[in-house]
């Protein structure tokens, strides 16, 4: 079955929980204790090691009787593409897709090469730096010391490991609901079968309309640019780029063609200019 | 908290959180509830989908402000004006529910004429005493017939029945009043207004939801009360999806004060014996705090049940059950002035479990430069805090503190067994999930300890003062052999005591109803009782959520497992539900009994029909429409004539420190407030130009304290204090987002990250000069600045003490501040450290001057200031 | 990452554009070892045609032949020690190995230049077998069908390190789809034939040096070419690479001395005959001057990159 998540954001009230509960889950260390003074984000993007990131988007407008605020905010989180930019970008065959559809890192053989980075055009994945060796960024409490040095080890790896959300590919293998959709108290974040989920996202959706609110689902259908529907989508009230996702990604492979033609033509126009000099000299 | 117990009998939240998806409407205000309280938000989601109005009223745009569907700006600590408002909205446009508020209030009720109201004295009521700072409360008083009973006018005619009375009292919070005093544009408000009224009466009901934002100001008992009265007038108290939720604090803190760690209380909201009001004996203790009238004619039982608890076969009839064991109060000796006292070489030990004063508390400066001057600090924590560490702070010199810290490792909850009690009054029993770390113990097995301990120490004594400690009952050995061989008590033995049992075969008893005032019984917490009905059963252990959304078998509500309190009346004074909608709990005719999703709290096959009888002892003189079983008259109060000190009704004053005048009335704060106007507790002047912002205080979800401020992956969503400040007073003081700015108050200083934020608004608001533009500026009280991996200045550096009169409740929601770009130097003050002079030492006048006249209800004061328990009515 | 936003009422905040101008894409995590990388693929790329062009029946284009094969080689080895120090640890390499993956530049790359290195190898053993460095015998190890093919796969490991950079989600190269790979098998000839210039006048083997020349004129030419377009087509999404202090290094340290410089240089050396050593200078400046501009192409395409990633705004709305 695929499984995917709808993160209706709407319902959404910035708790964090989900941040939380994924690293807690997933063993992660912190990225780094610095106070942005971007609204209430102080993690400010996904990363290696911050699969769920909570967005802030402060909106303040003026109106005759002094300001209308909003402040939006959504969970993001990898989108297990259809058509994953990381998966085919990856020459290990590190990324697979596994029995739940979803797009999933396999460490023991991510070799680093850093490659997935730049093939993602959400900005999703990203490599785990070196372990920060005091430690410090761990939740030290939470660990057991032997689990912590083979998290250390796993991690270290000198120059890292490709991260991202494994769409808790350990707890569906049990059975569980990923730690995040567990943890959001307000269900914003939904779990489950993705063909579910998207009636549901796009009925909600309706709903939503009906009560005058500007609901725009991203990633229930084809978000374009070869990527195709996302198993991961959201219902957002403003453009995506508000919350920092990209109207019109692209799947990287599609350029592929033009390249390689553009590589031979060049190649054998310059091998032929090559023959008649080397030639006719 | 008094608030909500002198105007309906408890002092609990009168709902349960997943009753809120019934409502059609929610009012948040005074709570912060989707940040502080994220779990339980839930339901308000929930509620919101099914299409209730969610409305949030806060100084701040917050994340619950966010989420609802309409926000309305505030002036800190101006609610009372904002519902006062409401509240004369309501009765001027005829919107109240009024089959509700005559059959279930006390609206007919007819004052007495020596009562004289704020209108006629400008700002005051008849009694006040200037030089004790206090009310005579007996001019609040009722009219009474020959036989003693309340004169009563149902046709609403009498021009001091209490519904006249309270119109002229609020006749002057308009609109416009509204806007002036608290900034709320009118328009907004009325629109508030409307919605309010609109959604309630007999097919709709509105909840009212605060937390602290209400209770942490000089007036806090009175914003409550001004809530309650707008639910009863509304009709919403009883019923499904109404109600006033009030979000309790941390995990088990409505526990805290079930059983209580407060100074003034006895397990089950009994007073403490006081040497004030002349509570010696037994039977004066009684005679004071039974009341004829109502469920708290029980009194007696549950008070020889509880000397039975503590001192067993040693407590006889002949001895009046060891009462004088009990210690008997002889002044405040709640936190705030202990601190003083500490300070001031009175209090030479101090034992902190659990708590971080030095960085939560107030005036956290002085905190600590108490602690300096003690002989000995016990400090029992899972971790290192400001208060552990106080003295290696900034600016202090190890060298010359001579106080002697012990330090002992607690064990965190999961590391440990028992019950907590939410803020649903749900108490959930809880397994331990690993062994404690290192030397760790559970708090229990420290006390266990010390009891053994003195016990042992005592022995041998002859001396007959030590005899409570010789007599008290000690049986907690755990039953399993590898707990006992860690001397671990059993919690589960403490449960099934605070339950009660019979004291002649020890068997438990099934319900308080079980309770006798002859020592057959004994009762720990007769609230409590019923939790664990025999040997076998523990129902906070209860986890089957089956059957109606009440879910009655998961975990156990106080009093007798009721979810909703005084739900009798969901139902019209005849028994029936007042609309099919809201269905909860009627009269089943066939049965003779009351019935519906929920217990009920009332006497269960007392018919409505059953009349009142006016000489009846107990609840003989509640009719069988009568709904609010703790008080005297089974009446909820829209007036009350006593058991508070400051007001019968709320009226607006301006917190202690403000940057406006009062504009309803010549004076200008609570006139009962408490103070302490000493050196080291300096405060800012109101309208004092050199502190011109108002500042809050409040929490984030991404911070608790100490137990978040370590954990790596809390610490990296909120790693500093921070401000929060408005766009426009950004722009004029040069400061910009992330900037370090530093925060003054005539206390001190403290150093924070900025926050600029287009959600904190600045504010028109009217003084005497026209309008003035007020900003506000916002701190998280959650950091300190010692340890942890979140670090940051407390702002309890800046927040002078000063209390509400009716529980010593801190105000730390409103005081007025300046700020400005940069650093600061250093938040260590000599004057701290200096002795405070002997005239200065006794703030109060009288220590607890006011109190012995409070016959009825009891001051409180609550350690950490969350609103507290209910008050005897 | 402190950004200096401070909301300003007078802006509607529903028109911001970005997320505090935060990053939406993640900046590659490459250093000076992956520009090494790209940039030995293209000149081992550009050896592979100058080992097919040269005329193995000729003395002078013999010894260049050989000097192209043992160049070609000794670079194929190289690289993957040079991606090993990218990826921290030698047995990573071979999880390259584990899969053929067509969608992958990466995966086809790296077995694009295994199997270089397998041809480059045996036409090199071939060399050295004819140079009687190793026994005669193994000059058999390299059928006659290897030397085309070295030259097939060269054009491929010079162009996978363009289209490795353009088939990504990073906006600047994704918006030279056509163009990075052609500037990157242009600039691989230009850069092999300088190298094979270079070693030629080390050698004193003047002979083929006008044929490297106006080959890498040609070379060059197209790179060139290559890159003024590509600033034109890339409009926005080439601001990193061709403008600021990027853009200037490239324009003079690429175009203008990596390229024009040796173009006028090699011009010169055809159309005038300067004594022998003072050629030979001639022809290692220019040979130095290409390479470097090679090199200093495929840095400023690897840290234009990078800013590029940095900007929300290119790749909210990706070039297709
Ligand atoms: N994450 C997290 N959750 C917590 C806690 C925590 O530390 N961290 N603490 C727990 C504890 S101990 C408690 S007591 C509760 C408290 O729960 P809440 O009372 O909900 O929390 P606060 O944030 O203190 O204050 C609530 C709101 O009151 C507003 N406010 C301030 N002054 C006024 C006023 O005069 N009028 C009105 N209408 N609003 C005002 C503030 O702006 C704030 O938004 O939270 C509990 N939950
Ligand atoms: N300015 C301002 N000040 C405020 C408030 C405000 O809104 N504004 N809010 C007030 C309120 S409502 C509250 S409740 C207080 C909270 O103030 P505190 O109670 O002082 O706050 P915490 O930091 O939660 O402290 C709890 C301590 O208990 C320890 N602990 C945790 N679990 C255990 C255990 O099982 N056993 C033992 N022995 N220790 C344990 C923790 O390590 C920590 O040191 O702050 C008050 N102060
Ligand atoms: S969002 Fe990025 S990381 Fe996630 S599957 Fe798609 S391409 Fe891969
Ligand atoms: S870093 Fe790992 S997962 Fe990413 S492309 Fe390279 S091998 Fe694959
Ligand atoms: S699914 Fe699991 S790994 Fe992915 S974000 Fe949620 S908790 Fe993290
Ligand atoms: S847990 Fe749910 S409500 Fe909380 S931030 Fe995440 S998505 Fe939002
Ligand atoms: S911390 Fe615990 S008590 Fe507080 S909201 Fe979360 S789950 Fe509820
Ligand atoms: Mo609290």
């Amino acid at each position: 079955m695929a499984t995917g998540f709808f993160t209706d954001t709407t319902l959404c009230i910035g708790c964090k929980a989900c941040e939380v509960a994924c690293k807690q889950w997933n063993e992660l260390p912190s990225d780094g204790f610095s106070f942005t003074g971007n609204s209430y984000d102080n993690t400010s993007e996904l990363s290696g090691t911050t699969w769920r990131h909570v967005a802030f988007i402060e909106q303040t407008t003026a109106t005759e009787d002094g300001v209308e605020n909003r402040w939006l905010m959504s969970s993001d989180v990898c989108k297990h593409c259809t058509n994953a930019g990381c998966l085919e970008a990856c020459p290990t065959g590190a990324i697979i897709r596994n029995e739940f559809d979803s797009v999933f890192i396999q460490p023991d053989i991510c070799n680093g090469c850093g490659y997935c980075v730049v093939s993602c055009p959400f900005g999703v994945v990203d490599l785990i730096a070196k372990f920060d060796p005091d430690g410090s960024h761990y939740n030290v409490a939470s660990l057991m010391e032997e689990r912590r040095e083979e998290r250390q080890t796993a991690l270290q790896n000198n120059g890292g490991v490709a991260g991202k959300c494994t769409l808790c590919y350990d707890r569906q293998t049990l059975g569980f609901t990923p730690a995040c959709a567990k943890a959001c108290p307000t269900e914003s974040i939904q779990f489950g079968d993705v063909e579910e989920l998207r009636e549901r996202a796009r009925k909600r959706a309706v709903t939503l309309a009906g009560r005058g609110v500007d609901a725009q689902l991203y990633g229930v259908d084809d978000v374009g640019g070869g990527v195709g529907p996302l198993n991961a989508f959201f219902l957002l009230t403003d453009r995506p780029e508000a919350y920092n996702l990209p109207a019109a990604p692209v799947l990287p492979s599609t350029r592929q063609p033009a390249g390689y033609t553009a590589a031979a033509l060049t190649a054998l126009g310059l091998a032929v200019a090559g023959w008649m000099i080397f030639r006719n000299a | 908290m008094p608030g909500l117990g002198t105007s309906f009998g408890r002092g609990g939240a009168t709902v349960w959180v997943p009753d809120l998806v019934n409502a059609d409407c929610i009012l948040i205000e005074g709570s912060n509830f989707a940040e502080a309280h994220p779990v339980a938000y839930r339901f308000v989601m929930k509620a919101k989908e099914r299409g209730a109005t969610i409305i949030h009223v806060d100084p701040r745009f917050t994340r619950t402000s966010a989420t609802a569907d309409i926000y309305a700006p505030i002036r800190s600590g101006t609610d009372i004006a904002f519902l006062g408002g409401v509240i004369n909205y309501v009765l001027t446009n005829d919107r109240y529910f009024k089959e509700y508020v005559s059959a279930y209030t006390n609206a007919s009720n007819i004052v007495g004429e020596q009562f004289k109201d704020t209108e006629d004295l400008d700002g005051l009521f008849s009694g006040y005493d200037p030089e004790g700072r206090s009310y005579d409360t007996d001019t609040w008083a009722y009219e009474k017939d020959e036989r003693g009973h309340v004169k009563r006018d149902p046709t609403f005619q009498h021009e001091r029945c209490v519904l006249n009375v309270l119109r002229r009292h609020y006749a002057r919070y308009t609109p416009e009043m509204v806007e002036r005093v608290c900034g709320t544009p009118q328009a907004l408000f009325l629109k508030i207004a409307k919605l309010l009224a609109d959604n309630s009466g007999r097919e709709k009901t509105t909840a009212f939801a605060y937390a602290v934002g209400w209770t942490q100001h000089t007036a806090g008992v009175q914003f409550i009360r001004t809530a309650a009265i707008l639910q009863l007038l509304l009709g919403n108290i009883g019923r499904p999806g109404g109600g006033i939720m009030a979000l309790r604090g941390h995990a088990d803190i409505q526990g805290a004060t079930d059983i209580p760690t407060l100074y003034d209380l006895l397990p089950g909201y009994l007073p403490m014996p006081s040497a004030l009001r002349k509570e010696a004996t037994l039977e004066s203790y009684l005679s004071v705090n039974s009341k004829p009238t109502g469920w708290w004619a029980n009194t007696p039982k549950y008070v020889v049940s509880l000397l039975k608890a503590y001192y067993g076969e040693h407590a006889t009839a002949a001895n009046d059950y060891c009462f004088d064991y009990l210690p008997q109060l002889i002044g405040d000796h709640s936190m705030l002035p202990t601190t003083f006292a500490m300070k001031d070489g009175t209090v030479k030990g101090y034992f902190v479990i659990g708590q971080n004063p030095g960085a939560s508390g107030q005036n956290a400066e002085l905190v600590k430069a108490a602690m300096e001057r003690l002989d000995w600090v016990v400090n029992i924590d899972s971790y290192d805090n400001e208060t552990v560490s106080f003295w290696r702070r900034e600016g202090a010199d190890p060298g010359k503190i001579a106080t002697e810290v012990f330090f002992l490792p607690a064990a965190t909850v999961l590391e440990k067994e028992g019950t907590m009690t939410q803020t649903s009054r749900l108490l959930q029993w809880h397994d331990k999930a690993v062994e404690p770390a290192g030397d760790s113990k559970s708090d229990a097995w420290y006390f266990n300890w010390f009891a053994r301990r003195l016990k042992a120490l005592y022995a041998d004594s002859t001396d007959p003062k030590d005899r409570p400690i010789q007599h008290m009952t000690w049986d907690y050995d755990h039953d399993d052999p590898h707990e006992r061989a860690k001397d671990e008590p059993s919690v589960l033995k403490v449960l099934q005591e605070i339950n009660g049992f019979r004291t002649a075969d020890g068997e438990q008893v099934a319900s308080f109803a079980e309770l006798k005032d002859d020592g057959s019984t004994a009762c720990g917490g007769w609230i409590y009782s019923g939790v664990c009905p025999d040997k076998h059963t523990n129902r906070a252990r209860n986890r089957d959520a089956s059957g109606p959304y009440t879910a009655l078998n998961w975990g156990f509500a106080w009093p007798a497992n009721r979810r909703t309190l005084y739900n009798r009346a969901s139902a019209d004074p005849q028994g029936k539900p007042w609309s099919e909608r809201k269905r909860y709990v009627w009269w089943d005719d066939e049965k003779r009994e009351w019935t519906g999703v929920d217990v009920p709290d009332f006497v269960k096959t007392k018919a409505p029909d059953t009349p009142a009888d006016p000489d009846g002892k107990g609840m003989d003189a509640h009719s069988g429409a009568d709904p609010f079983i703790m008080m005297l008259d089974g009446r909820g109060a829209l007036f009350v004539a006593s058991g508070l000190k400051d007001a019968p009704m709320p009226a607006h004053y301006e917190p202690l420190q403000s940057v406006v005048e009062n504009q309803l009335y010549a004076q200008q704060s609570n006139p009962a407030l408490g103070e302490y106007r000493r050196r080291d507790n300096p405060y800012n002047a109101p309208i004092d130009e050199r502190y011109p912002y108002v500042l809050t205080t409040y929490r984030i979800t991404e911070q608790s304290g100490i137990m978040t401020r370590y954990v790596p992956w809390l610490a990296e969503l909120q790693p500093a204090a921070f401000c929060e400040i408005d766009p426009e007073l950004a722009v004029e003081k040069r400061i910009k987002s992330g900037d370090w700015v530093t925060i003054s108050t005539a206390v001190g200083e403290m150093e924070a990250r900025a926050l600029v934020s287009g959600r904190m608004t600045p504010l028109r608001i009217g003084s005497k000069g026209g309008r003035r533009r007020v900003h506000q500026i916002g701190i998280p009280y959650n950091f300190g600045d010692m340890v942890g991996l979140a670090r940051g200045d407390s702002v309890g550096n800046l927040i002078a003490i000063s209390l509400d009169p009716n529980v010593s409740i801190h105000e730390s929601k409103t005081l007025t501040c300046d700020i400005r770009l940069g650093r600061r130097k250093t938040h260590h003050r000599d004057d701290i450290d200096m002795a405070v002079p002997s005239e200065e030492r006794d703030p109060m006048g009288q220590p607890e001057g006011n109190w012995a006249g409070a016959h009825h209800g009891h001051g409180y004061q609550h350690m950490q200031g969350d609103d507290a328990g209910a008050s005897t009515p | 990452m402190l950004s200096e936003f401070t909301p300003d009422q007078t802006v509607d905040d529903r028109r911001r554009p970005t997320y505090y101008d935060l990053p939406l894409l993640k900046a590659p995590h490459w250093e000076w070892n992956v520009v090494t990388y790209l940039f030995l693929g293209g000149i081992m790329g550009g050896l592979g045609l100058i080992q097919l062009l040269a005329d193995g029946r000729k003395e002078s284009e013999r010894t260049l032949k050989r000097d192209a094969r043992i160049t070609a080689f000794a670079l194929a080895a190289a690289n993957p020690a040079i991606l090993i120090t990218h990826l921290g640890r030698p047995e990573r390499f071979l999880n390259m190995m584990r899969i053929v993956k067509f969608k992958s530049p990466m995966s086809l790359g790296v077995w694009g230049l295994v199997l270089y290195s397998g041809a480059a190898g045996a036409n090199m053993v071939r060399e050295l077998a004819l140079e009687g460095v190793l026994p005669r015998w193994l000059r058999f190890i390299a059928p006659g069908f290897l030397t085309p093919m070295q030259a097939l796969l060269g054009a491929f490991t010079a162009g996978y390190t363009g289209v490795l950079l353009s088939a990504t989600a990073n906006p600047f190269w994704g918006s030279g789809k056509r163009h990075i790979p052609t500037a990157s098998v242009a600039s691989g000839l230009a850069s092999a034939c300088a190298l094979s210039s270079l070693l030629c006048a080390i050698e004193g083997n003047t002979e083929p040096l006008h044929k490297l020349e106006r080959l890498e004129m040609a070379a060059g030419a197209t790179e060139l070419l290559a890159l003024v377009d590509f600033r034109r087509a890339s409009g926005e999404y080439g601001k990193p690479f061709f403008e600021g202090a990027r853009g200037k290094k490239l324009r003079d340290t690429t175009m203008i001395a990596g390229t024009l410089v040796p173009m006028a240089l090699n011009l010169l050396g055809s159309i005038i005959k300067l004594p022998k050593p003072v050629d030979a200078v001639r022809v290692a400046v220019a040979s130095i001057l290409t390479l470097t501009g090679g090199y200093v192409l495929r840095e400023s395409l690897i840290e234009a990159g990078k800013d590029s990633a940095r900007d929300p705004r290119a790749a909210f709305r990706q070039p297709t």
